[in-house]
């Protein structure tokens, strides 16, 4: 018992003392000289391999963004405009090009935070977050992210800057971004993330990151996948909104529901299912008229449903996309 | 693909605490720091004038102390005529010596003695997240640094080759085979016709698009090939003229483009290059970059977009500009 006392002790020293080591050029209200420069520099090298293994291209669809992974089982924070909704399924890009499978988890369509997990398993570095909101006006940051999508011969882009304002859901920095680099991280001089890349300014030094403490506000909701808030960066799937492009009937056997009719090119037949065809099962239970329908009634545009079908000879199981109706 | 950003939004809708301006990356008070930088580009920068409109259009650096400069070759294409100040000096009717195609370079002299040419005898190794200083912006007499750091792999930057006829082809049955004629091109003026097979290229014979690409690679925008091709039975001699891939195919292409301001027209297939993130337009590259020690990395060659400038290392530099130097008997 004394013995775990003492280690509880020792820790809170060694924390009290990261917080008075605050580094000394973050509060010149400019750097004075090209040694000032340097430290700068030394401090962010010193960062920097630790903080690009962990820095990440995300692949959704037809879209490339980016993000970091903060745990090492593979948590991934980015922006709710890159993931577009939970539940996506994601593909992780390494720099080294090495690539992992990811679902979205939650979101927050006020702010543009949000969260990913990785799905096969890990260990995968990581990086540490800033979880005591201590960066102040004028500290010194650098940005990674796969600018204009995942280049391999290039690798990640750095850039450097300073935040120069702060606002209550956003930090601005005047690092420059462009398109590919959303989500990805933005990390004080410690090598601590503490803000994710979200949007630019017209100008080309004003770029726009959501505050690690708008992730910490609302961490339980994200990593659960609830879709929080309302705003600009993501749209809520509405219920019933849903389009599969399929037309049913009971089968006379009653064994299931008979495709009578596709939507040419919809969801439905995308995803390999036939005029004829027998639906078995909807959301894992036996399909009739009602569940299908009841089903579609809750879920929205881009939320998936999962359909159970047989052709004759196989039997097929998928989650089917749903799309806006035509 | 398409790369994810949201829209760009002004700025009024983000309040709270501010840094003063003075203080940002780019602003005055960090010109002051980076001054033990400065003089390196004072001393060996070259300010290139438009000398209808009297403004500078594009940056050089000097390679010899008699008034040997190097500077982007497309950018000189975009001015009828051009002085250049060097230091607070100004020198009238520059002479233009030879251009580099690959490079984009272009060698010029002026009537100068005792300049101080950038050390060429460097190496361009430089380690992620250096700072750098280029030419940020000028006055008659002044040079001013601009910071920046080395923000990714030195890399070759592809794209194809700088002049292009016009045309799309592939190997058909082991034959270069006409697969698109662009409108408006020399290709198209020449009377090139889809279809076409190409066996001769300036009096040798080609095989194969690779060596095809080769040979088109070496000639500049404004020559004239001679194409020999087969059409059905006949064969039959053409005269293309080349054009700029960026004047036939430019303007802005991608949504990333349009936010990336005033950009190099020219920005891409160079053999290599060293990359920094420093805020750089069209009319600031040609200059020289350099570290906070005053060590010479490189050319800056082009803005490539909003968040990537490329530069020519010292070693490539170094080697074009003898080729150079060579071809036009110095």
């Amino acid at each position: 018992m004394k013995l775990r006392k003492a280690i509880y002790i020792f820790l809170g020293v060694l924390s009290m003392q990261a917080l008075a080591d605050r580094l000394y050029f973050n509060d010149l209200a400019t750097p004075k000289s090209l040694d000032d420069l340097r430290a700068i520099q030394e401090a962010m090298q010193s960062n920097l391999s630790r903080a690009r293994e962990a820095t990440v291209c995300l692949q959704i669809g037809e879209g490339s963004g980016s993000g970091v992974i903060v745990s090492p089982d593979g948590l991934v924070l980015t922006a709710a405009h890159v993931t577009g909704g939970v539940g996506e399924e994601v593909t992780v890009v390494m720099e080294d090009g090495t690539e992992y499978q990811g679902v979205s988890l939650g979101l927050n369509a006020k702010t543009d935070a949000a969260m990913l997990k990785i799905t096969d398993s890990g260990p995968f570095p990581f990086v540490k977050y800033d979880k005591d909101d201590a960066t102040k006006l004028g500290d010194w940051v650098f940005s990674l992210g796969h600018s204009g999508g995942y280049d391999k011969a290039r690798g990640i882009n750095v850039r450097i800057g300073r935040l120069v304002r702060e606002a209550e859901t956003t930090i601005q920095s005047d690092c420059m971004l462009i398109g590919g680099d959303s989500g990805g991280p933005l990390f004080d001089m410690t090598g601590k993330v503490i803000g994710i890349h979200s949007r630019v300014g017209a100008s080309k030094e004003e770029s726009m990151h959501v505050p690690l403490r708008e992730f910490q506000a609302h961490w339980e909701e994200l990593e659960k996948s609830d879709f929080v808030g309302e705003g600009p960066f993501a749209k809520k799937p509405v219920p019933g909104s849903g389009f599969l492009g399929m037309m049913v009937e009971e089968d006379s056997e009653k064994k299931g529901l008979r495709v009578t009719e596709l939507w040419e090119k919809g969801p439905a037949e995308k995803a390999g299912i036939k005029v004829g065809d027998l639906i078995l099962e909807v959301e894992g239970e036996s399909a009739t008229q009602e569940l299908l329908k009841s089903s579609l009634g809750q879920l929205g545009s881009g939320q998936k449903i999962l359909i159970k079908w047989t052709g004759g000879k196989e039997t097929k199981e998928k989650e089917v996309k749903l799309e806006d109706r035509p | 693909m398409k790369s994810i950003i949201t829209s760009i939004i002004l700025s009024s809708s983000v309040l709270g605490n501010t840094l003063p301006s003075e203080q940002r990356k780019t602003n005055k008070s960090m010109q002051a720091t980076l001054s033990p930088v400065q003089k390196y580009l004072q001393e060996s920068s070259a300010v290139f004038y438009d000398s209808k409109r009297r403004v500078p259009f594009v940056y050089g650096t000097i390679v010899g102390s008699d008034g040997l400069i190097l500077t982007k070759a497309s950018e000189l294409d975009e001015v009828e005529e051009f002085y250049i100040r060097i230091g607070a000096e100004r020198y009238k009717e520059p002479t233009i010596l030879n251009k580099n195609e690959t490079w984009d370079l272009a060698l010029v002299k002026v009537e100068a003695e005792g300049l101080i040419p950038v050390k060429l005898d460097g190496n361009s190794e430089v380690e992620l997240g250096t700072w750098t200083v280029s030419n940020g912006a000028s006055d008659r007499k002044t040079r001013r640094p601009r910071p920046g750091i080395i923000s990714a792999n030195k890399r070759e930057i592809k794209g194809g080759s700088p002049a292009v006829l016009g045309v799309g082809f592939k190997m058909e049955d082991d034959k270069i085979t006409i697969t698109k004629i662009t409108e408006d091109s020399g290709a198209e003026k020449s009377g090139l016709e889809k279809g076409d097979i190409i066996i001769g290229f300036d009096g040798k014979e080609v095989g194969d698009d690779k060596e095809f690409i080769e040979l088109l690679k070496a000639k500049a925008a404004g020559e004239i090939v001679k194409l020999k091709i087969q059409r059905d039975e006949e064969v039959l001699e053409l005269d293309v003229e080349l054009m700029a891939r960026h004047k036939l195919f430019g303007g802005p292409q991608s949504r990333n483009d349009s936010m990336s301001g005033d950009f190099s027209e020219r920005r891409s297939s160079f053999p290599m290059v060293l990359q920094h993130e420093t805020m750089l337009s069209a009319r600031s590259v040609g200059g020289p970059l350099f570290t906070l020690d005053g060590r010479f990395l490189g050319m800056n060659i082009a803005a490539a977009n909003r968040v990537e400038a490329f530069a020519i290392p010292v070693e490539n530099l170094k080697s074009s500009l003898s080729e150079m130097k060579i071809a036009s008997g110095l």
